[in-house]
């Protein structure tokens, strides 16, 4: 019923396992290692190629090493408002006349940020007062003031042109998402648009403008109601990794606080982008019926034009050592649900690819530990998931652990099922068959994934960003398969300890009969 | 996140058929592209004049056998990867459920993969399938039933025993037809645990009523109801060579793999096969508009408005198709996206869909979440916007945009030798003629912005409008009440 394993972060051990085998199944055709053309810039910009002549298409994915752990206290979702933002075109794509514009967006977004304050100061004070919140003819007249000069910036916009250009072009699969870590811009296209792509990308690298920006801040609120606020699984993990990092930014939710959302300026999202979305933090792989000697081309005639930012800032925060366990509870009108998470080193350490095996023996497929013990045999649990890597791979991460428990058995009797395979762990060495089976698993995900021009794009672009290199994946599965029994029992021993865990409930509770309070002003 | 909207709605559409709809909405602008792919250099750097020639690419072409004793087999090699898929459509699904026991199809699909065959116990199966890592998936859905296998080459042979033996042998397990039964009632519990969950389910009772088989539930009793020999009845009497059309697609020769599936189905018995047949709902239940709220503790009014609507077969589809593309189908370049998302800023999910199918009345509707405060003119600009389809011609642009959409993304309905032969197995499940597409891009070609309007008038009625709005109740029956007579649909506790 939860999905985090593959729907919340990358399948690190997936991916790994993928192209490392991939090579020995390809007859007659090189490895892997071979088959992918990496060309650097010199403004810093990473380009990996692989050709895949079966139709005349292609799949390209934009990736930027920036993403939540980025962000500032009061700022929090500036950097998925960003990803948003570039959707609204350029100095040229999506706008009738920029320069008169230009001189609009000025102002609104002077007008905007006074409001914003404004309005804030004068609900504080009203909730200290004790009164409802009354605007002040000052504001009021802000308000109207900035409202003529929305309707005058809308006068100048061709909204969505950048999306509706890919589609009339026959472009499918355009997308973005933000993480922790990274951002990403994919699509995939008919093979000869791609000079389209550079057009468009390397405009929107160089030239971007934040149009519409108010509107889209309340399409982001929209957007954490949906995905957090009425989702009982995101309100379980938005709390219960706030809860397991308290230092590190990993402990933010990426979407943002919604008092951080509605406060964030067109001045900060600006600068945000001119710190991050440099061509030297970018990487694009393309993976398709391509040319690489034309796209490299390409590229350096549209891309290679746009200067270097400067070095991004340095991550200072660490999070320190969990220093006994820590329980949290959401009360929402919802099934029960758990959450188990134990902080862990991450990818490129020794003991990650240890959590990898006991990953996959703990709950990949029907017949691994958990899934038979708590689903099949106790019939304590309706599903139970783990994922390896919560919530990013750049800093020390979370094994997760997540159950729903199967009426009438309580949380607590799942919990304690689970401690106990987790203690198997440490005082049993695996099985050979089990590691047989993760290895074979790995190697048959590996070939899989060859099959989508998008997930190998996707997966080479992932790994450049977050391990430093794409070259990473060669590597994972031999490190993987020379994890020993040993190995398994001293990470269990050394990890999934009760002082090192972060325990997250879903507790049903009965809804309330209550009228919404309607604070947030549309702008 | 920057979701795409699918304009379809979750839960009430197969996977398959909304694979297949947009198929039939892409394939049809070839022949305009003559008109659109003009030399490239007029401003080369400009993306907004860029130009570029259609793709050429013929795709290759499916073989079609019929085995003795009815099997239809489609078969395409493609050897770059050492993978080998095999998809089955079978002729059941719980259209047949009986009505004290719904859901009987579901669990006869599921625990034909988990509960065991003939010849292997149930922990057997899923040991030497993980080992294999061989996958083998089943399940029934409303109008046909599937069931996969995908396995490296060098297990073919087994992994095809064990797939075939699960078909046509299944043991049905008491332990494991146990625990499905469990499964399916925590599911139950839990399925009124999101707003999302509760509109989707809702909204399709509101359309066809809670006992029609697009819109009716399992309920604890009726699973409490299901017996293993149910489950074993239900296998014998619909799962037939003669109602399977099977699909091979990977690296294996032709040759070697007919003579494999001759030896793991060519013995097995014609049976009975009934053809699908779902009841058509009444005008008179269809044709009156109402509006409804679910009370549930939310941020946010979860919308749904819309009406039955056409088969896919009606003269009239692809005209509708079109016009809700252009409204609310075509996520970024739709009305429904800059008016409500993008201008207005009121939704982060939002624009229309299209679901028909040829068994039944499909669903046209508009769908959204929107905060309380903004729910009233969101529906406010669903009606306005759908009026407006109605009462003027779209722009040229438009329809030029749509067209080209469809006839540049074309090339990708075809990108693997699975999607290749999916196709013509949906097609040829459903009774389609092999020139189905053909005659679908014919009218798309012909399509004026007077046949779209037409279409939008006929179609598009505000007097058959359902309203389903999932939320803080006191405030929505407010909200709501300048649409019509504001009802509550009180939810049952599931546990």
């Amino acid at each position: 019923m939860i999905s985090i394993k593959r729907a919340r972060t990358m399948g690190v051990l997936l991916v790994a396992g993928l192209l490392a085998a991939a090579a020995p199944g390809l007859a007659g055709s090189p490895s892997l290692a071979d088959r992918v053309i990496e060309h650097k810039l010199s403004n810093g910009m990473t380009v990996l190629m692989v050709e895949r002549h079966q139709a005349p298409i292609v799949s390209v994915n934009m990736t930027f090493g920036v993403g939540g752990v980025n962000e500032q206290v009061g700022q929090t979702g500036l950097a998925h408002l960003y990803e948003h933002m570039a959707f609204k075109g350029t100095r040229t794509v999506g706008t009738r006349d920029y320069e008169r514009e230009q001189a609009v967006l000025a102002d609104l977004a002077m007008v905007g940020t006074e409001l914003d304050r404004r309005e804030h100061e004068e609900a504080a004070r009203a909730q200290l007062e004790g009164k409802p919140v009354v605007a002040s003819p000052e504001v009021q007249q802000l308000q109207r003031r900035f409202k003529e000069l929305q309707e005058k910036a809308s006068e100048y916009v061709v909204g969505n042109e950048m999306a509706l250009l890919y589609q009339r072009h026959g472009g499918v699969g355009l997308n973005a998402s933000t993480g922790k870590d990274i951002t990403r811009y994919v699509i995939s296209l008919p093979a000869n648009r791609l000079p389209l792509w550079a057009a468009l990308e390397s405009d929107r690298m160089a030239h971007p403008v934040l149009r519409e920006f108010y509107k889209e801040r309340g399409v982001v609120m929209e957007e954490r109601r949906l995905r957090t606020d009425d989702s009982p699984n995101g309100l379980l993990y938005e709390t219960f990794t706030s809860t397991a990092f308290q230092a590190h930014q990993y402990g933010v939710p990426t979407i943002g606080w919604g008092s951080d959302i509605l406060s964030l300026t067109p001045a900060a999202t600006e600068a945000f982008f001119k710190t991050y979305y440099g061509p030297n933090n970018a990487t694009v792989a393309i993976v398709g019926d391509i040319n690489p000697k034309e796209v490299i081309a390409l590229i350096e005639q549209t891309f290679g034009k746009i200067p270097a930012a400067p070095p991004i800032p340095p991550l200072v925060t660490e999070e320190p050592p969990q220093r006994g366990e820590r329980r949290v509870e959401v009360e929402w009108d919802a099934e029960p649900a758990l959450a188990i998470g134990y902080h862990k080193p991450t990818i490129g350490h020794p003991d990650d690819f240890v959590f990898d095996v006991i990953d996959e023996v703990l709950t990949e497929g029907v017949t691994s530990r958990l899934y038979g013990a708590l689903v099949r045999e106790k019939r304590l649990a309706a599903s139970v998931l783990s994922d390896t890597n919560y919530p990013g791979v750049r800093a020390p991460n979370l094994f997760v652990i997540a159950a729903t428990p199967l009426a009438p058995h309580s949380v607590a009797e799942v919990e304690a099922a689970i401690y106990e395979e987790l203690d198997r762990l440490k005082t049993e060495p695996i099985s050979a068959k089990e590691f047989e089976r993760v290895l074979n698993g790995l190697d048959a995900d590996l070939v899989r994934s060859l099959r989508s021009n998008s997930g190998l794009a996707s997966q080479l672009a992932f790994y450049h960003t977050v391990a430093g290199s794409w070259r990473y994946v060669l590597n994972a599965r031999d490190r993987i398969a020379a994890v020993t029994p040993a190995d398994v029992q001293r990470v269990a021993s050394r990890y999934l300890v009760k002082p090192n865990r972060t325990v997250g409930v879903l507790v049903k509770k009965a809804p309330d009969k209550k009228v919404a309070a309607a604070s947030e002003v549309t702008r | 996140m920057m979701r795409m909207m699918h304009g379809m709605e979750r839960g009430m559409v197969r996977r398959r058929r909304v694979e297949r709809q947009s198929l039939l909405l892409l394939v049809f602008l070839c022949l305009l592209q003559a008109a659109v792919g003009v030399a490239a250099d007029l401003a080369p750097n400009d993306p907004r004049t860029m130009r570029f020639p259609t793709v050429e690419f013929n795709p290759p072409e499916a073989d079609r056998v019929v085995l003795d004793n009815g099997m239809v087999v489609y078969l395409l090699e493609d050897h770059e990867l050492p993978l080998v898929t095999i998809n089955a459509t079978l002729r059941t699904g719980s259209w047949l459920d009986p009505a004290e026991k719904v859901g009987l199809a579901g669990m006869t699909g599921a625990v034909m993969r988990t509960g065991g065959s003939a010849s292997m116990s149930p922990d057997e199966v899923d040991e030497e399938l993980e080992q294999l890592a061989a996958t083998v998936s089943i399940g029934f859905g409303k109008e046909s039933g599937s069931a996969s296998l995908d396995v490296l080459k060098k297990d073919l042979k087994r992994g095809l025993q064990i797939y075939a033996d699960l078909l046509r042998r299944p043991a049905f397990e008491q332990s494991r037809v146990e625990l499905a039964k469990l499964q399916a009632k925590e599911g139950i519990r839990r399925r009124q645990d999101s707003p999302g969950s509760i509109v989707g389910r809702e909204f399709a009772k509101l359309l066809y009523g809670s006992t029609h088989p697009s819109a009716r539930e399992t309920s604890v009793r009726s699973i409490d109801a299901i017996t293993r020999e149910d489950l074993v009845a239900f296998h014998q009497q619909t799962v037939h060579p003669n109602g399977i059309i099977l699909g091979v697609t990977g690296d294996f020769e032709k040759a070697d793999m007919l003579a494999m599936l001759r030896d793991a189905f060519g013995d097995w018995a014609k049976g009975t096969v009934p053809a699908v047949t779902i009841p058509a709902v009444a005008e008179a239940d269809f044709k009156t508009g109402m509006v409804r709220f679910v009370n549930k503790d939310t941020s946010q009014t979860h919308l749904r408005v819309g009406h039955l609507t056409i088969k896919e077969t009606d003269p009239d589809y692809v005209a509708v198709a079109i016009a809700n593309d252009i409204l609310g189908g075509s996520s970024f370049r739709s009305r429904l996206f800059n008016d409500v998302r993008t201008k207005r800023g009121l939704a982060y999910s939002v624009g229309s869909g299209l679901r028909a199918s040829v068994y039944d009345e499909g669903v046209w509707l508009m769908r959204a979440e929107t905060k309380l405060s903004s729910t009233q003119e969101v529906v406010n600009r669903f009606v306005a916007n759908m009026e407006r389809m109605r009462n003027e011609p779209v722009t040229d642009t438009e329809l030029e945009e749509a067209k080209e959409a469809y006839v540049n993304s074309f090339v990708f309905s075809f990108t693997s030798a699975s999607s290749i032969v999916g196709r013509l197995m949906d097609l040829e499940y459903d009774g389609l003629p092999n020139d189905w597409l053909q005659q679908i891009r014919d009218k798309v070609v012909k399509l004026t912005k007077e046949d779209i309007q037409r279409a939008a008038k006929a179609h598009f009625n505000l007097e058959r409008l359902r309203i389903l709005a999932v939320g803080s109740g006191d405030a929505l029956s407010k909200v709501l009440a300048g649409f019509g007579e504001v009802k509550e649909i009180a939810l049952v506790p599931e546990s």
